[in-house]
């Protein structure tokens, strides 16, 4: 690596912080500062500077407002690297767990009230610019992070993960909310990455780290046992929409378990 | 000739969550308007939730914000087991104050270390004086831990705890964990009131003294902390919670995404000052101590209090949390978990947040949300936070601007604001 440091952004879209959140609380980060210049972070940086080229861009959050689709494609131009970080950025958040339209929302919280600044539906930031590398979760784990940061400080890339919660879960050796509870538990359909957080308390995965990708083996098998559990098809999209309203294939994925098994 | 002014303006005020920004604009007459644009996006979240399943709404709610979480999680919790008619027995209940004052440990140590101090101490960023001010940040990180921890054994993650459900928690960490936090918190006591003695050096600037309506919840059972059942304002008026609409006005403003508030018509604060002023006399151990021989810095007249304020309070939920984990080791073994039977209702919590008043309402009809209102510390405090910010104007407009802009930052920054909380507030 040359001696020259790696100038990194973090930027703030429409979200909770917790992405930010996670990074700023992480002890590690102290190691990182030596070798690394923050050219903006506004949660910490009062100097920061949203226009500067970066090494890597961190991204946080839903493209919610007219403003925000400009500066992500602002980001995109002056950085090598931009890292769509969490649920927000990289499926829309739980903001976008809605078919309502924007105007019917806005008059249900705002009523007839006028504000100057031009909201839009929230939409992950991939929908606007290209996105080199994905950071799940809601909010990511520290060790996403470490993992990615340090990847890219050797010069190389991290892998993405594609295999579902339920293998770590079974690792941990917990109880299956799914089978043993009768919860909805989306352990089957979500990425892995979280060690199975929420089921090692005995509490139903939510999905917070968006479905696996389609062609993933493990897809049709725990999955089934929804139907084995008279949930129905809706009541499954629904609760995956919490996290993956923007997915294109919710719908075929979701029909694929409920289909018919041929024996 | 006429005199050409420019506003002066923050686009986007650093180290507060959330995106907001602070616009003076001068005139001849002197300052003529001052704004606090909150260009955060909208998230509609009551909206959304609307006709969702209770459970998945819950998980949801505390999505809201990432530095109070547990705080809309607990006080989503509590707004849904009232509608639905449900009790938690007091060992569940202590033991969710616990994972609360963890968030509340955690939050201010971050307020007061890493988005305060660096002002005071001529920074713009914590992580540049980590060299010079090696010890504390040492705290700042040790407190902030502590919080962390907590929360990772209690609700299962520092931020957005799916652990607190309906009914109680999904698993209880083991005795030895608490025996363990027990240990920590003590050994965390001297580094909270070394934050408390630091505070109290700091200035609190005499440009935005004055009279403040302060509002906070009325601690339940008589001891000071965070769960109530009225609201109690320092006017001496108390009111049950579920009538806050009756006192408490939400409008919107054309220059913000959050709404403004006003009670009986004027701007008001919430916050670790408004509880300390309003329940000082519910303070036991040695945050008692502090708040009686420091009286004349926690007056109700300053907004910059509310940082000391925030550090009496790491010393009181310190001490507070060893007792209410006694009170649930009283009790051991513990089961987790009651079931809810989800019948209709509408049910009122109000709670304190590290920021202040924080208020869910919800309805339940079969199962699902059919009415949420939710109203957040941050969206109640705008009205008097740009009323702060335009007395520090009126004294400094004559001033370098980037003096006056520091300064004006340094208000919005004593009132902890959380800009993500306050952009989503519903009127239905």
């Amino acid at each position: 690596m040359s001696e020259k440091k790696i100038r990194i952004g973090f930027y703030a879209l429409t979200s909770c912080y917790g992405c930010q959140l996670q990074f700023a609380m992480m002890d590690e980060i102290l190691q990182l500062i030596p070798n690394a210049e923050i050219v903006c972070w506004y949660m910490l940086e009062r100097d920061s500077k949203e226009v500067e080229p970066v090494d890597i861009a961190f991204i946080e959050g839903s493209v919610s407002t007219e403003e925000e689709v400009e500066l992500v494609k602002e980001v995109r131009e002056k950085s090598k690297i931009v890292v769509a970080v969490g649920a927000c950025a990289t499926q829309g958040g739980v903001q976008s767990w809605t078919d309502k339209p924007l105007d019917e929302l806005w008059k249900t919280v705002y009523g007839d009230g006028k504000v100057k600044f031009q909201p839009r539906m929230a939409k992950p930031v991939e929908e606007y610019i290209k996105v080199d590398y994905r950071l799940y979760g809601c909010p990511p784990e520290k060790r996403d992070f470490l993992y990615a940061i340090g990847t890219f400080l050797v010069g190389s890339w991290p892998e993405d993960i594609d295999y579902p919660v339920c293998l770590e879960c079974r690792l941990r050796g917990n109880t299956c909310v799914l089978i043993e509870r009768g919860e909805p538990c989306l352990g089957p359909i979500t990425r892995a990455g979280c060690d199975a957080r929420c089921p090692a308390f005995n509490v139903a995965c939510i999905g917070c780290r968006g479905a696996i990708g389609y062609d993933v083996a493990w897809f049709d098998s725990l999955a089934k046992t929804f139907k084995e559990k008279g949930y129905t098809k809706e009541e499954i999209i629904e609760r995956m929409k919490i996290f993956n309203a923007h997915n294109p294939k919710l719908e075929e994925m979701v029909n694929k378990i409920f289909q018919e098994v041929k024996e | 000739m006429k005199n050409v002014y420019l506003p002066i303006t923050v686009d986007h005020i650093a180290r507060v969550e959330g995106k907001g920004g602070v616009e003076i604009v001068v005139g001849d007459d002197g300052v003529k308007e001052v704004k606090l644009n909150i260009i955060e996006g909208p998230r509609f979240f009551e909206a959304i939730t609307l006709g969702k399943k209770l459970d998945e709404a819950l998980a949801i709610y505390p999505r809201i914000c990432s530095f109070c979480s547990a705080a809309h999680k607990l006080t989503a919790v509590e707004a849904a087991e009232k509608a639905v008619g449900f009790t938690p027995r007091e060992e569940i209940q202590a033991l969710r104050e616990v994972l609360y004052i963890g968030d509340m440990i955690e939050s201010h140590a971050l307020h007061l270390y890493l988005l305060v101090l660096p002002d005071y101490m001529g920074y713009s960023s914590p992580l540049k004086m980590v060299d010079e001010y090696k010890k504390e940040i040492g705290i700042a990180l040790e407190l902030k831990n502590l919080g962390s921890w907590m929360m990772d054994e209690l609700g299962s993650r520092a931020i957005h705890q799916e652990n607190a459900v309906l009914g109680g928690f999904g698993k209880l960490p083991d005795k030895s964990v608490l025996e363990d936090m027990k240990r920590r918190l003590k050994e965390a006591l001297p580094k909270a009131e070394y934050t408390f003695e630091l505070f109290a050096k700091l200035e609190q600037y005499e440009e935005v003294e004055g009279p403040i309506t302060h509002i906070a919840v009325k601690p339940r059972n008589g001891v000071y902390g965070i769960y109530g059942d009225y609201l109690k304002a320092s006017d001496g008026m108390e009111f049950p919670s579920e009538e806050y609409k009756e006192h408490i006005k939400e409008f919107v403003v054309e220059h913000s995404f959050a709404k403004h508030s006003h009670y009986h018509g004027k701007p008001f604060m919430v916050g670790a000052i408004s509880r300390v002023v309003n329940n000082a006399d519910t303070l036991y151990g040695r945050a008692k101590e502090l708040y009686e021989s420091h009286k004349d810095l926690l007056r109700p007249t300053n907004p910059f209090a509310n940082n000391l304020a925030q550090a009496l309070e790491l010393v009181y939920f310190t001490e507070r949390a060893i007792d209410l984990i006694d009170e649930a080791l009283a009790k051991w073994p513990i089961r987790p978990r009651d079931e809810v039977e989800i019948r209709d209702g509408f049910g009122v919590s109000t709670t304190e947040a590290p920021r202040g008043v924080l208020v869910y309402a919800l309805k339940v009809e079969n199962g699902r949300v059919s009415y949420a209102d939710i109203i957040t510390p941050t969206a109640f405090n705008f009205a008097q936070m740009e009323q702060h910010v335009r007395m520090m104007a009126e004294k400094h407009y004559n001033d370098d601007p980037e003096k006056l802009k520091l300064l004006a930052e340094m208000v919005v920054r004593a009132y902890d604001p959380c800009i993500s909380c306050s952009v989503h507030v519903v009127r239905l």
